[in-house]
């Protein structure tokens, strides 16, 4: 309180009097005397009140420095990584999937047997692996030779490291979810990392950092002369405590108040800190680089992003360059300006020999080599915005935003980079030619027994990360509702079999409020009576809605229910014709249960989560859950796989190899609005939706508008057919479907197909019967 | 305490029949007719090609991006085509899954079933369609007391057991104990004579 006063008064000296002092100076010597007694007495306060001001904000700074220190001194952003590619023989994997796979987990061309390098010859891979610390365990390094033959490794062989018949490659870093400021980082610790770094780093730019207390007065004389020297600043004189503090707590603006907050700061750390947690903090904290907004940090991640490589790998020249970075990491970028950073580098290199960190020889060596810098970035942020939308949404049931942020989370998804290509192309590349600029799609595909996303794309455009179709669009699903129906039906043997005749006839619904409904097939015609089977391939409507009013609607919304439909089900009988909206993702799920004799299959697109330190959070395991007869669901796989034979999705034929066998079911709302394809493999689940966001009439169906994308995207993967295990209680028979009867095998007409125990015909007919008629078909064609 | 001590003598009995399961399981599985199911990518249909349902589908002459790889004659496969088909079991465990499972097994053995489902996730992925890994997931569940788990592995490999009446036998007895330890007597006795006719 004192000194407050007394600066008042002082204040009020200075203001009030110069106008009057100057003259009583001239006029009375004594008392100019006294007044200089009292300018000294005066400076001596304000000197005094300046410590105090000082010691004040030494203390506030002090807080701030030891706060900040102590706290949380990162946030480090979560990895979203794809599924890891296992390796064994027998494993389906196409060359170039191999390639292109490698290259995204940061592999590069080499010899195959420098850490990180593969060499491919055809189909003859040799590959060095980093080896990787998974959530269930660590994987080796090893050197691999494997062949690919038939779309198919074969002869995988453990060249070098612990042998093994499957091996797991490093997983590629597909995403991250950063913080707010979006600075990335890869936090490394001194003790784990090559000595060398930071002795190159201390060579360059502060060599008495071990000596100094934060500052080092001697080398800021030394800068500052060389600037004058220069006229210009050409050489910094801040130690390394006071880039970290700059970077840490400052702006970069470059004004005297700032560089005394620096000094004192830097003091202060040193103070409280040892060298080596300072200087840890400075690798990790020290920016080298930009990849669109976000920000590389840190010498790890540097690593990474520069060489694809860990740093605890990299050779003498790579830590060179990195060191050389820190001055300029833009102007010294060695992607863009490779001459500008070599001359950089070397200049580092040759610090590093005067400091005696290198022989000679050494740095004559690392001063011819090359930059070594990957292609391109080892990732790109917006890669799969839709895909990684979906990972967001399933991470945030159980994770907070701000921990997903800042902790730096280990995030192990199910994307299977081969078929997101895949999957990406047979959008990109059949949608420009269904003929409207409008038209919009999304695709599903997931792993038909495990029921993971393998990819996912939300629109025409995969890399747009706006509206996500796939999760969002909420679209009639049609005929994809028919499957349903029909199983329902044959979940009742005694009733309805594969071969039950229904009546493909037109005919009227009266409801109590007088309103009529009349459905009508979508060719507009009439056949009489139709097999069972015959109505799912071809996909008539008039049959589909018989069956499920006899059957009842409870019963049909009930099975889409249990198989995991979560959008509304209306309860009228057009909801049979597929007036239910969807979203291609839930169309996924209910048809997983399909495509596996019943077992629902929850999606998942994580399988684990670990902390920074590889602690495992959380696991998303494999569940099934049986929710129908595999009996019946045989049946309907029966018709589902004539629909590709046959029926309606017959054109993916065109495209798809004919040794693939397929299932699956189309899908068209009224006027084309909305195109649907559902269908699988042995190994694969797809689903396509092609239409207008504004819902507009299209002059497409599911034949001519989803189909052809599903089907460049089946004609892509290697993959199994799709041939169902005949489960318990069902029975081949061959059979004649128009005369309902059990028949031989040579006999016309005769067809082979499954009933369950108990439901198939009674009746037997041979082809005695059939033969006259042969007969006498052939000589009426003779005639003719 | 009666209940407590007949909960772990089923759990015993459970794993017993699991182990004799599983040995049986790993001698091998009888594969199904047809041969190899397997299609590479790319591969330009052979067969008269279906009158297209619409002018937008792809053009034939369309050349693919993704060659298909040189592919030895005994790779091609003799999976019937135009008809639907079906086979009478499901697939033998390749090398890979196996040894895998094998690790599943010294995982159990050491009483950490977690690592031993993880284990065997990986292997179910490579042979999605072998009974044998279901199966052995369930043994795995059982472990780790996720009893309702457990029975529906046994369920999805008793899907895929097909005509192989050992491991029907083996997969059904599995599932009888199981219900019977989670007290479903009725559907332990339903699963034991399916067990017995066969």
């Amino acid at each position: 309180m004192r000194f407050r006063y007394t600066a008042a008064m002082k204040n009020t000296d200075k203001t009030r009097k110069p106008g009057r002092k100057k003259p009583a100076l001239r006029k009375k010597p004594a008392a100019a005397q006294s007044r200089r007694k009292g300018f000294w007495r005066i400076l001596l306060r304000v000197a005094l009140l300046g410590l105090v001001l000082l010691a004040g904000w030494m203390v506030y700074l002090d807080a701030l420095v030891t706060s900040r220190f102590e706290g949380r001194r990162f946030e480090v952003p979560s990895r979203v990584f794809a599924r890891p590619l296992e390796l064994y023989s027998g494993a389906p994997v196409t060359a170039a999937a191999l390639e292109q796979e490698l290259a995204l987990a940061g592999f590069h061309k080499g010899d195959g047997s420098r850490s990180g390098s593969y060499q491919r010859n055809g189909g003859r891979f040799l590959i060095s692996s980093r080896g990787f610390d998974f959530p269930d365990g660590k994987e080796p390094r090893r050197h691999l030779a494997l062949n690919i033959a038939g779309d198919q490794v074969q002869n995988l062989k453990v060249v070098k490291g612990p042998d093994s018949g499957i091996v797991r490659l490093e997983p590629a870093q597909i995403g991250g979810i950063y913080p707010a400021h979006q600075e990335d980082r890869i936090l490394v610790q001194l003790d784990k990392l090559p000595e060398l770094l930071p002795a190159a780093l201390m060579s360059v730019e502060d060599r008495s950092f071990y000596d100094h207390h934060g500052i080092a007065p001697l080398s800021i004389a030394r800068a500052m002369l060389a600037n004058i020297r220069a006229g210009g600043i050409v050489q910094g004189g801040s130690t390394l405590t006071q880039q970290l503090v700059k970077n840490f707590f400052l702006t970069r603006e470059q004004t005297l108040l700032r560089k005394g907050n620096e000094a004192l700061m830097s003091i202060l750390l040193e103070l409280h800190y040892s060298k080596s947690d300072i200087l840890e903090t400075y690798l990790n904290e020290v920016y080298l680089g930009q990849a669109g907004a976000r920000s590389i940090h840190g010498f790890g991640l540097a690593s990474r992003f520069y060489f694809a490589e860990a740093l605890e790998d990299l050779l003498p020249h790579q830590l060179a360059l990195l060191v050389g970075m820190v001055k300029g990491p833009s102007y010294y970028n060695p992607r863009r300006h490779p001459q500008r950073a070599t001359a950089r580098r070397n200049l580092v290199l040759d610090q590093m020999q005067q400091a005696g960190l290198l022989g000679e020889s050494d740095a004559q060596r690392a001063r011819s080599l090359p930059l070594g810098v990957s292609d391109r970035a080892s990732f790109s942020q917006n890669r799969y915005p839709a895909y990684i939308d979906l990972v967001r949404r399933h991470l945030a049931r159980d994770y907070k935003e701000e921990d997903l942020r800042s902790e730096g989370l280990r995030i192990f998804t199910t994307l299977n980079p081969a078929m997101q290509m895949a999957a990406e192309k047979a959008v990109t590349e059949t949608l420009p030619r269904l003929g409207d600029k409008a038209l919009e799609s999304a695709l599903v595909v997931t792993a038909k027994d495990s029921g993971e996303v393998l990819a996912l794309v939300g629109g025409r455009d995969p890399r747009y990360a706006g509206f996500n179709r796939a999760l969002d669009a909420s679209r009639q699903i049609g005929s994809l509702v028919k499957p349903f129906v029909y199983l329902a039906a044959l979940s009742q043997p005694q009733r309805y079999t594969l071969i039950t005749p229904l009546q493909d006839t037109r005919f009227t619904l009266k409801f109590e409020n007088d309103t009529v409904w009349q459905p009508k097939n979508y060719d507009g015609l009439e056949r009489g009576e139709v097999p069972l089977h015959q109505a799912l391939s071809k996909s008539y409507n008039l049959p589909v809605v018989r069956v499920g009013l006899d059957i009842g609607l409870a019963e049909v919304k009930s099975t889409l229910q249990v198989f995991g439909t979560s959008s509304a089900i209306s309860d009228y009988p057009s909801m049979l014709l597929g007036a239910v909206a969807m979203t291609p993702v839930n169309v996924a799920q209910i048809y997983q249960g399909l495509a596996t004799s019943g077992f629902n299959t929850p999606l998942r697109t994580i399988r684990e989560v670990t902390d920074a330190g590889g602690e495992p959070l959380s696991r998303y395991s494999l569940q099934v859950n049986q929710v129908a007869d595999p009996a019946a669901v045989h049946l309907l796989q029966y018709a589902m796989q004539e629909t590709m034979q046959e029926g309606t999705g017959r054109s993916a034929y065109n495209t798809v190899p004919r040794a693939l066998a397929l299932a699956g079911k189309t899908g068209t709302t009224d006027d084309g609005r909305d195109a649907w394809f559902a269908g699988f493999s042995g190994d694969l689940l797809a689903v396509v939706w092609v239409g207008r966001d504004d819902n507009g009439a299209t002059r497409l169906t599911g034949a001519s508008g989803a189909l052809p994308v599903w089907s460049n995207f089946m004609a892509q993967v290697p993959q199994n057919s799709f041939t169902p295990v005949v489960p318990d209680g069902v029975q081949y028979h061959w059979v004649n479907v128009q005369q309902q009867a059990l028949t031989d095998e040579q006999c016309e007409n005769a067809r082979l197909m499954p009933f369950i125990t108990g439901s198939e015909p009674k009746q037997t007919i041979t082809c005695a019967g059939a033969l006259p008629q042969k007969i006498r078909g052939w000589f009426e064609g003779l005639f003719q | 305490m009666t209940r407590v001590q007949t909960n772990m003598q089923n759990k015993a009995q459970i794993f017993r029949r699991a182990v004799v399961c599983a040995v049986l399981l790993l001698a091998g599985c009888a594969s199904g007719p047809g041969g190899s199911i397997y299609a590479p990518a790319g591969e330009r249909p052979q067969a008269p090609k279906p009158p297209l349902t619409d002018g937008a589908a792809k053009p034939a002459d369309e050349p693919q991006v993704w060659r298909k790889s040189e592919q030895p004659p005994e790779q091609k496969s003799q999976q019937q085509t135009g008809v639907p088909g079906y086979r009478e079991s499901g697939d033998q465990m390749p090398d890979a899954a196996a040894g895998l499972v094998k690790e599943a097994d010294t995982l159990m053995a050491q009483g950490n079933g977690a690592a031993a489902i993880a284990r065997l996730e990986r292997a179910q992925r490579i042979a999605p369609r072998s009974a044998a890994v279901y199966f052995k997931l369930s043994e795995a569940y059982v472990m780790t007391g996720q009893l309702g788990s457990a029975e529906q592995f046994s369920l999805k490999g008793l899907s895929l057991a097909g005509r192989d009446e050992r491991l029907q036998r083996s997969g059904w007895l599995l599932l009888a104990d199981i219900r019977r330890a989670r007290g479903n007597v009725a559907g332990a006795q339903q699963a034991e004579s399916r067990a017995a006719r066969l």
